[in-house]
């Protein structure tokens, strides 16, 4: 289990100042990505998902935002790293793909320059050496005639070809470690199956670790061997994509699973919703996040906060003090 | 034969100058049978929210007839046209800007009232929190309230009791829940469910997520580039979908559940652009079946089973009977509601 660990999260808190005072995005994480491995990161918004995401990256504003705890990828450490250091990583060890290609590539530059730029301060290639790169990259994530869309600028790409150059961009620098925040929120369904397939074949193909972030547990589900659910910024429960779909335990992953409707539901299935919404993190409650919201909560939910403790299945972790019964067979 | 609400007839709507013409809807038509749910699916620039739009005559159509109950809505104008259009009422996708953020929430619910001089005094506020009780805001606490101070998902049950406060015989719903999370979309679905059974609703419910159309919808017809590809029950032709697009659609659809299969077959390439659709079939650029009779020759919809219709000349599923031309001013798309389906 350790000797392959590629990215080592120990009790991360990242906190923002704002007018209203401090809010905890991200409160005690902790989780190990070994390498070739996908992880998933589940919650709705606010659950601190993107903030992690970026605190693993060392991305965040200079001002106004705290982080501590420890993010170690292959050795070295990324919280407290100087903007240099960080400039090491960004590229070849660790890259990004964000929610929306739209704003996330420069609208005035042609798409071969905004990968060429990787290719040339990063891994200094030459001009020449650079755009053949690009193109070949372009080719790899899927894009039709490379040579000519190498010239294209990114108004004139459709939402799914953007999202394409976004993954060669941070596939440029053979990165260990790729983070997809949400790769295919707002893209069509179909468009979203070719993105998933892409991200998959591409991952295996350069032996990469990847994070999923995402708030849909369909894109999970079948693309990530273990899954980290969060809530109001805390790890609320952990383990193989199998056993948290499965045999979950915290009653939040329940009503996550079962709020969503599904494709192989009858029509007109009453969905199993949970009241209210997601707590203001300005305003968290003393104990579980989740406890307001909880058919199971009791006093001591209210007043102590429940720590991850183990599952019966190795490496399934849970914060719950009232758990749900493993129920007989397996849910579909 | 059970009356429809709605009638479409031959919509269609083109936005731009000769030359350069997106044709956004191209010759749909459907019937929306009272009490029903019409789920109206496709991906983005399929025209489905062209067509809730052109329905409420909020885009004008180019082409064919809108007829709610019995009267011709795409042949009224003034005070007519507006006084028709309280009964049917729209809800849209951006929960948060279809509100004023500076109003009340009970001023925003009465605002209907108001204008058409429904009720005033103390029936006015009455009917205003018994709106807004029922779609889960307490009016007591919450009522004065403005917007701005709502979540996003407060603020559509907000928009659903505005909606409901003309007493409309439909609703139609713009991606309604495409914005919310997961736990606050299922809330907005259930009370979908039960304002339908009791206001005795009619919806035209629009989304993109197949899911969320399969579980509000008695019937669901699918849009493809300006064009209605299939209609049909739910569950019928969620199970065998006839048109090939709908398959390929259905199959990339994501399953929460690890243990499903994970489909090979994913469709290649992008939809075209409606400024150029191709001719005959507009699917058959990216159809795995598509012949040369597909680009000649424009499918029309014809029934493959009784109330599921496709427009394809190879469908996935044997038409009961190939000819069924004669007669071609029936109505198309129609199906009384399945009955059988009680509160459940």
């Amino acid at each position: 289990m350790s000797d392959e660990t590629l990215l080592r999260v120990r009790e991360v808190t990242t906190t923002f100042d704002t007018p209203q005072g401090r809010l905890t995005a991200v409160d005690g994480v902790s989780f190990d990505l070994a390498a070739h491995e996908s992880v998933g990161v589940v919650g709705e918004s606010g659950s601190g998902k993107t903030v992690l995401s970026r605190t693993i990256m060392g991305l965040q504003p200079r001002r106004g935002v705290s982080v501590t705890g420890s993010v170690l990828l292959n050795g070295t450490e990324v919280v407290g790293a100087t903007e240099e250091a960080k400039r090491e990583l960004w590229g070849r060890q660790v890259a990004m793909v964000f929610q929306d290609p739209m704003t996330s590539l420069n609208p005035v530059v042609k798409v071969g320059r905004q990968i060429d730029e990787v290719l040339r301060v990063r891994l200094g290639m030459d001009r020449s050496a650079a755009r053949a790169r690009a193109i070949e990259l372009l080719e790899m994530v899927g894009i039709p005639a490379a040579v000519t869309r190498y010239g294209a600028y990114p108004h004139s790409l459709s939402g799914g070809m953007r999202q394409r150059v976004v993954i060669a961009i941070a596939l440029a620098g053979s990165p260990q470690l790729l983070l997809a925040d949400e790769p295919t929120t707002g893209l069509d369904v179909t468009i979203q199956a070719q993105i998933l397939n892409l991200l998959d074949e591409v991952q295996g193909r350069l032996g990469m670790s990847m994070i999923l972030v995402t708030h849909d547990l369909g894109v999970v589900a079948t693309r990530t061997t273990r899954l980290v659910v969060m809530y109001a910024g805390r790890v609320v429960e952990t383990g193989t994509t199998r056993d948290v779909f499965a045999r979950h335990r915290m009653p939040y992953t329940r009503a996550l699973l079962e709020s969503s409707p599904k494709v192989s539901n009858p029509s007109h299935t009453r969905l199993a919703a949970i009241p209210g919404r997601p707590p203001n993190l300005l305003d968290l409650p003393t104990g579980c996040a989740f406890a307001p919201r909880c058919a199971y909560a009791t006093d001591r939910c209210t007043s102590e906060r429940p720590v991850l403790e183990p599952a019966d299945e190795p490496g399934h972790l849970f914060a719950c003090f009232n758990p749900l019964p493993l129920r007989v067979g397996s849910p579909s | 034969m059970s009356e429809a609400l709605l009638s479409v007839r031959d919509l269609s709507v083109a936005f731009g100058p000769r030359g350069r013409r997106v044709s956004a809807v191209d010759g749909v038509s459907f019937d929306v049978v009272a009490g029903e749910t019409l789920g109206l699916v496709g991906e983005s620039g399929c025209g489905k929210s062209t067509t809730g739009r052109a329905l409420m005559r909020i885009v004008e159509p180019t082409a064919g007839t809108v007829t709610l109950e019995g009267v011709e809505l795409t042949a009224a104008s003034g005070r007519a046209l507006r006084e028709r259009r309280t009964a049917m009422q729209m809800i849209f996708q951006d929960p948060i800007s279809s509100l004023n953020p500076r109003r009340r929430a009970r001023d925003i619910v009465a605002e209907p009232l108001d204008c058409w001089k429904r009720a005033e005094g103390e029936e006015r506020r009455r009917i205003v929190d018994e709106l807004l009780a029922q779609v889960g805001i307490d009016p007591v606490a919450y009522g004065d309230r403005y917007a701005r101070q709502f979540s996003g998902g407060q603020c559509q049950r907000i928009s659903i009791a505005r909606a409901l406060a003309m007493r409309p015989k439909l609703l139609i719903c713009d991606e309604v829940v495409s914005a919310l999370d997961v736990s606050v979309q299922a809330q907005i679905l259930n009370l979908l469910e039960d304002l339908k059974a009791e206001y005795g609703l009619t919806l035209l419910f629009i989304a993109h997520d197949l899911a969320v159309v399969k579980n509000i919808s008695d019937r669901v017809a699918v849009m493809y580039l300006g064009r209605l590809c299939e209609i049909g029950p739910a569950d019928t032709l969620y199970d065998a979908p006839a048109h090939p697009y709908t398959k390929f659609l259905l199959g990339a659809a994501l399953e929460a559940d690890p243990e499903a299969p994970r489909r090979s077959e994913v469709l290649e390439g992008e939809p075209p652009s409606p400024l150029n659709p191709p001719s005959g079939c507009r699917f058959r650029t990216r159809c795995p079946f598509a012949t040369e009779r597909c680009a000649t020759e424009t499918p029309a919809l014809r029934e493959v089973a009784p109330g599921h219709q496709v427009a394809c000349h190879y469908p996935l599923v044997v038409p009961v009977r190939d000819r069924r031309t004669e007669g071609d001013g029936a109505p198309t798309g129609t199906t009384p509601p399945a009955e059988g389906r009680a509160a459940g």
